[in-house]
């Protein structure tokens, strides 16, 4: 076990855990949208875990720290909080929000980082911004509302992991990233058989199953 | 295998080639040297060598055409090297030659012995009747260490570089032991000419000390500044010195295999490589037991698809992988875990065409040039508003006022200079106090610029920051690669801000966000593209920040650029009775006769192109551009003016 | 069978043409690489350079022979600048915004080909004679700003050097119907 101290408060963790898991094992809660526990190589994309660790010139995102004993970190320094913020109002001003028919507004990830953060789920003082995509996509077995779609990824590794194949991928570059589903094979076809995995895991739900069509590809394997 | 077979070995290459030059001389006909580069050819330079193979065979005259690389001269393309043993003169660099100029060249100096004085640019040896190209200070004060045989052998002959003591360099590595390959790179003082300034030598030694046996060496070619293209020109120009370097790099830290990232936006690069490689194999300088030691060495050719992401050393690796080419958080670095998780030394072209140099002549020579921390020579794309724009290779430390005046003949037509952009869409735009900042990696990075990958732009009165923020700023949104939130969206925020400005509809509070959203960015994002991004804002918005209240409080661009914020005008009191030149250029037919047949713009139709100011003779002149855009007098299109320019248009 | 359309059972007359050329080739080039994810870029690369681009059963054939996704290649064969989806027009503008062509008002070049073929950038005419992109810098900033006109550099590029452009094309269609028009009578 390793010793560590997180805002002035002594946790314990396992060897090879990243600063970000420690954290949360031990009720620390840490902005984060894209961590996965298993995931080897974190992915690092959403950029809200920011912590400050003494004796580091700057902020480092939690998720790609190893824990070392005897590690000083403070979760909520003005830097820290500035980074986060920053990163949230940035995601928000192309997700807005539509609390009344949002599917999945009480569990929503976002509405707890708005919560943590103490800023609200606009993106003031920024404008909102037009993704110039689609309202919604229909990729077989869901629906995908690119405008709900933070592009955390976790749909596209937990499709790996699952299936051995990306049946989901990110598609296009840049501010014009989506999820994509891309073939022409139809939906009983699919190795996935509609395993449910990837809207299971999104935070802001973006990804929403239709019922019909994984009922009915589970019956024809 | 013993030092002296490895010798003997590279010593009948050198026999070989030897031999070669020898009997091309023996035969004293002209050699005609054409400059068959991408920009040569961009400026016809296969006009200018047909024309030259057609007057020779009409005229029944006997020489060689030999196509070479680019020397770097962009402004004097195409380029032609005529050397006529028999006229009494040296070597003579003539520029601009199109087909009509090679056919006079052929008849008035091969033919008749006039070297037509008026085409000539320079010698190429000092002499008494011609002034020597190397007393010109755009050669003088140049130092070329990495494109020294650029422009002067032909790159497809393995034998020429072989002349000029290629390959010495890697024959002589090969005799010492891969520690003291590394040792002397390290002396060097090397640093990456990618753009960060890693110490090479460094980077191998990590990369050689990883105990995995199986490594990978690559060679980034991915240069996707919009506005440098010396690694396209080295590769173009003379692709064994990279070869040769990157086989140096690869027995110092012992990997077998290499893979040349190159750009597939550069056709020609790709294949002058391949057939170096080919070549170099053929001679057992590349491959299997590399002559006849136990070093085995295989190079492929990769071509990018285009994403300047996969400059970074993560994302390249990615797309060799056949990924998206998304950078990946470091650690782990590809010296410790990179292509197919082997350790891979990722070395810029630059940084390994400088090696062979440095193995052949000793560490301590190479610290005489540049400075200090940064030794050893840059190299720079300079284009823009420069008298003589091209690639410059200068020592390291030379002051910037020295590179854009003196060697790049500073500003034409009589207009100021404003600033110079450095490293592209990563880096900054500096002001004129800053000319006499010398050029180097930490000088350039503390003035808020970067090395980058050496493009400068030099820009006169005429550039508006604003907009050059704005360009820069679209091309970094476009080449995000989308995976972290501060680069994908925040670069999108500080577009629409920046668009905003330049429109003339900036608000009090912009100047204020642009710069706390820029700082998060840089502090936020996952890698260098990112992390680099906001530079050209934070830069000219430290130095040029009336340009921007200008654009927002009055909504006036004071260069006369943002064309929102301008209107042209034509002045009556100047505008010639009768002359119709600027409305048959102008392409919505905007302008129209008014009184006096003289000729008025319709503002409505007007899509400030210019080109009716390009167009209005000098002796007129009466075309003006305002800004902001109120301040030009408004002239009503008579409404039989308006149907009739419908009709013609029909 | 095979769960992905790997172009064997489709006959002709379910593709325009040139899709169907487009899979005939591939059948033909893909036992050339291995089945080596790696081999995804070159694969799908020298796939474009003959065809000029990628029509999405060619991907899907692609991914078959290297046991990937569909989504997969996709993902990846969007990612990059150099793919196209769509056939492009017969004449390629491509005008180029590098740095040094923006300064020199390269926009303005691109603004003028826009206007002139009713088109956007990264668009093709209907009639499928002209495409118009902008790329980031050829490399030829010396000559900015810069067009590059079916692989011919145009440096110095003008409105009106657009317009000439234009004519030149003109021309030498009416050349060609002409000689349609010969050859067809003398046969």
């Amino acid at each position: 076990m390793i010793k560590l101290i997180v805002d002035d408060k002594e946790i314990k963790t396992e060897a090879g855990n990243s600063l970000l898991q420690a954290c949360l094992e031990n009720g620390i809660f840490i902005p984060n949208l894209c961590f996965i526990k298993t995931r080897q190589h974190p992915h690092a994309s959403c950029r809200l875990c920011f912590v400050e660790i003494d004796g580091l010139d700057r902020p480092v995102t939690a998720c790609t720290e190893k824990v070392r004993e005897g590690l000083v970190v403070k979760t909520d320094t003005p830097t820290v909080r500035r980074l986060q913020r920053t990163a949230f109002k940035l995601l928000m001003s192309g997700h807005p929000c539509e609390a009344k028919v949002c599917p999945v507004k009480g569990s929503c990830q976002l509405i707890r980082i708005a919560k943590h953060l103490k800023v609200g789920l606009n993106p003031k003082p920024l404008e909102y911004i037009d993704r110039e995509v689609e309202e919604e996509v229909d990729l077989t077995f869901f629906t995908y509302y690119p405008y709900r779609c933070v592009l955390c990824g976790k749909c596209v590794y937990v499709c790996r992991e699952k299936n051995g194949h990306n049946l989901l991928t990110f598609a296009q570059r840049g501010f014009d990233t989506v999820i994509g589903f891309f073939g022409s094979a139809e939906p009983v076809d699919l190795p996935c058989h509609g395993c449910l995995a990837c809207a299971t895991i999104c935070p802001t739900g973006a990804l929403i199953p239709k019922p019909e069509l994984i009922k009915e590809a589970k019956m024809n394997p | 295998m013993s030092k002296l077979e490895l010798r003997e070995r590279f010593a009948s290459i050198q026999r070989e080639s030897e031999r070669r030059n020898e009997e091309k001389n023996k035969e004293s006909i002209p050699t005609i040297f054409i400059v068959m580069s991408t920009c040569g050819l961009a400026s016809g330079a296969t006009e200018t060598k047909q024309a030259f193979e057609e007057a020779l065979s009409e005229k029944s005259i006997k020489a060689r055409i030999v196509p070479v690389g680019c020397l770097g001269h962009c402004y004097a393309e195409p380029l032609v090297i005529i050397d006529h043993p028999t006229a009494g003169f040296p070597p003579i660099c003539y520029y601009q030659i199109n087909a009509d100029r090679a056919r006079i060249l052929v008849r008035s100096y091969l033919e008749g012995g006039d070297p037509v004085l008026k085409y000539v640019l320079g010698a190429m040896e000092e002499n008494d009747l011609i002034p020597a190209v190397m007393d010109f200070p755009r050669f003088s004060l140049e130092q070329r260490l990495v494109m020294e045989h650029c422009g002067h052998i032909d790159p497809n002959d393995i034998y020429q570089y072989v002349a000029k003591g290629g390959y010495s360099g890697l024959v002589k590595a090969l005799e010492a032991e891969p520690e003291e390959v590394i040792d002397l790179v390290e002396k060097s003082g090397l640093r990456g000419r990618g753009g960060a300034g890693f110490p090479t030598g460094r980077k191998w030694r990590i990369a050689r000390a990883t105990e995995i046996d199986d490594k990978f060496v690559i060679c980034n070619g991915d240069e996707g500044d919009p506005g440098a293209y010396m690694d396209r020109t080295i590769l173009e120009s003379n692709p064994h010195q990279l070869l040769e370097g990157l086989a140096i790099c690869a027995y110092a830290v012992g990997a077998n295999r290499s893979i040349a990232y190159v750009r597939a936006e550069y056709p020609l690069a790709v294949k002058a490589l391949q057939k170096a490689i080919k070549s170099a194999e053929e001679l057992s300088l590349l491959g299997p037991s590399i002559l006849g030691t136990s070093f085995n060495f295989e190079v492929s050719v990769f071509q990018g698809s285009g994403a300047f992401v996969c400059g970074e050393e993560t994302a390249l690796i990615q797309s060799i992988e056949g990924k998206r080419g998304m950078p990946q958080h470091r650690p782990p670095f590809p010296v410790e875990k990179g292509l197919w998780g082997r350790p891979t030394v990722v070395n810029n072209v630059k940084t390994l065409s400088s090696v062979p140099s440095i193995i052949l002549r000793g560490p301590e020579w190479f610290r005489t040039i540049g400075t200090e921390h940064s030794p050893g020579t840059a190299i720079f794309s300079v284009v823009g508003n420069v008298k003589h724009p091209g690639l410059v290779e200068i020592a390291m430390g030379t002051s910037l006022r020295t590179l854009i005046f003196d060697v790049c003949g500073g500003i034409p037509k009589k207009k100021e200079f404003k600033a110079v952009q450095i490293g592209g869409p990563s880096g900054g735009c500096l002001p004129s106090s800053f000319l006499d900042t010398p050029i180097d990696f930490d000088s350039l990075t503390q003035a808020g610029a970067m090395m980058g990958s050496g493009g400068m732009v030099v820009m006169d009165e005429d550039s508006c920051m604003v907009d050059v923020s704005r360009y820069f700023l679209d091309f970094t949104q476009k080449e995000s690669c989308g995976k972290c939130t501060f680069c994908r969206i925040g670069t999108n925020h500080l577009l629409n801000i920046l668009d905003r400005i330049t429109k003339g509809e900036g608000r009090e509070k912009d100047l204020e966000l642009l710069e706390t959203l820029s700082k998060d960015i840089k502090d936020g994002s996952l890698c260098g593209l990112g992390k680099t991004a906001p530079n050209p804002v934070l830069t000219s918005l430290k130095y040029f920040r009336e340009e921007y209240e200008a654009h927002i409080n009055e909504k006036r661009c004071p260069a006369l650029k943002c064309r929102t914020l301008i209107a042209y005008y034509i002045d009556l009191e100047k505008c010639a009775r009768g002359c119709e030149v600027c409305v048959g250029c102008c392409p919505v037919d905007a302008i129209f006769t008014t009184k006096g047949r003289k000729k008025a713009i319709d503002q409505e139709l007007c899509v400030k192109c210019g080109e009716c100011r390009s167009v209005c003779p000098p002796e007129y002149d009466a075309v003006f551009k305002v800004s902001p855009p109120e301040l030009a007098p408004i002239i009503e299109r008579p409404p039989e003016e308006k149907k009739e320019s419908k009709k013609s248009a029909v | 069978m095979a769960l992905y359309n790997d172009g064997v059972g489709m006959a002709p007359s379910d593709l325009d043409h040139e899709e169907w050329e487009m899979i005939q080739d591939i059948k033909v080039l893909l036992p050339g690489f291995e089945k080596h994810r790696g081999n995804l870029i070159p694969i799908l690369q020298s796939i474009q350079e003959k065809h000029s681009y990628l029509a999405s059963t060619a991907m899907e054939m692609v991914a078959t022979h290297l046991s990937i996704t569909p989504s997969e290649v996709f993902g990846v064969a969007t990612f990059y600048n150099q793919f196209r989806f769509h056939p492009p027009g017969k004449h390629q503008i491509k005008v180029c915004l590098g740095t040094a062509c923006h300064v020199a008002g390269g926009d303005i070049i691109l603004e003028n080909f826009e206007r002139k073929l009713g088109i956007k950038d990264g668009e093709t005419t209907p009639d499928r004679e002209y495409s118009v992109e902008r790329v980031a810098c050829v490399g030829c900033c010396a000559l900015a700003p810069v067009a590059v006109v079916d692989e011919n550099v145009q440096g110095h590029m003008q409105p009106s050097k657009v317009e000439g452009l234009f004519v030149q094309f003109q021309i030498e269609r009416e050349r060609e119907e002409r000689e349609k028009a010969e050859r067809e009578a003398s046969e």
